[in-house]
């Protein structure tokens, strides 16, 4: 590996060349195809919530706070006209709009259909199953209020 | 005129919605993603899930990578963080008893990211270097490295270059290479300090 910054010599080059398409070619293609696709998600013209606090990475860092935190994980997502804050709860996902306000919410997942759920008139609803792969929440408010989530992974 | 193929050109091409910029991104840095994953030894379904996270988040916050230069960087820390969720989530279904910091594993890993990035930086510039070769010596180099490597005869019989201009071709093929702008970063040193920086091996 020390050849990057000594000069390269021919084998040297073709040795450094052999293992970097050995690399390329160690990677399954249906993973590369599966990033090729993502890109699909581009473009979203909802306005984005983004991710505001996440308890998990609060107890990551500060294991003393861990004793309050750890039972639940919570979520918020944040944009400018809307937020949503989540709770991971055994077996569902609870979230409510703030502010308090009743609307939609649709699941999301990104390799699978999604589903709508009612937020009722104080902006809560439930998510159960909770979902087990990547998804994201289209949340519009009878408002006319609309903000997509970033992904969420659980 | 060849297309701009530099990082920073993509990801202002891929900002305009170019899936084909996209594309080549994934090309050039899902063996980062990949090896990262392996090494913190996640299982393959465990390696599908980081790897649709990572690019989930790549497509949401490319437009806001200021510097495109920064892109491996941030999409080796991002795979980082996706493993240690994953490996969290999996111990927590093993113990669910544990209290939460002994669900935190160890970063035995954490090392050897910094390692990965640096050897697919290289390699993606090597790989991006060869695919802008002429075809002639694309196809020749491509040949001496595949494994195990043809004879001299045969590489001459496919490409039908006389056995005796193979070494000199080579050689002049692998020179070409050198001059790659994609390799500017990383040959910047043994161009002019070769005395100095070549008595370390």
């Amino acid at each position: 590996m020390s050849f990057v910054s000594d000069r390269w010599g021919d084998d040297d080059l073709l040795a450094a060349l052999r293992e970097a398409v050995r690399a390329r070619q160690a990677v399954p293609a249906e993973f590369v195809e599966a990033g090729k696709s993502a890109f699909a998600w581009h473009n979203i013209d909802a306005e984005l919530a983004q991710l505001t606090y996440d308890s998990s990475r609060d107890t990551r860092y500060e294991p003393s706070l861990r004793a309050e935190t750890a039972s639940v994980r919570a979520l918020t997502f944040t944009s400018p006209h809307l937020t949503i804050e989540l709770e991971v709860s055994e077996d569902s996902l609870l979230g409510q709009f703030v502010p308090a306000q009743p609307g939609t919410v649709r699941v999301q997942p990104a390799d699978g259909a999604e589903t709508t759920v009612p937020a009722d008139e104080i902006g809560c609803f439930v998510i159960r199953p909770i979902p087990s792969r990547p998804f994201r929440l289209d949340c519009r408010t009878t408002g006319g209020t609309e903000a997509l989530t970033g992904w969420i992974t659980l | 005129m060849r297309e701009d193929l530099s990082v920073t050109a993509l990801v202002t091409r891929v900002g305009e919605g170019d899936q084909e910029a996209w594309n080549e991104i994934i090309e050039r840095y899902a063996p980062l993603v990949w090896s990262i994953c392996l090494r913190y030894q996640l299982d393959r379904q465990d390696i599908d899930d980081v790897g649709q996270s990572v690019w989930l988040l790549l497509v949401e916050h490319i437009g806001s990578i200021r510097e495109a230069a920064a892109l491996p960087g941030w999409l080796a820390t991002t795979t980082k963080h996706e493993c240690l969720r994953v490996l969290r989530a999996g111990r927590r279904q093993e113990y669910p008893g544990l209290p939460p910091e002994e669900q935190l594993p160890g970063d035995p890993a954490a090392v050897t990211v910094e390692q990965e990035l640096i050897e697919a930086e290289r390699d993606a510039a090597l790989r991006a270097a060869l695919a802008e070769l002429p075809d002639r010596c694309r196809e020749l180099l491509t040949m001496l490295i595949s494994d195990p490597p043809p004879a001299y005869a045969q590489i001459s019989a496919t490409l039908g270059i006389a056995v005796g201009s193979i070494g000199p071709t080579r050689a002049r093929c692998l020179g070409r290479l050198r001059q790659s702008p994609h390799l500017a970063g990383f040959l910047a040193d043994g161009v002019e300090g070769v005395e100095v920086s070549g008595t370390g091996r």
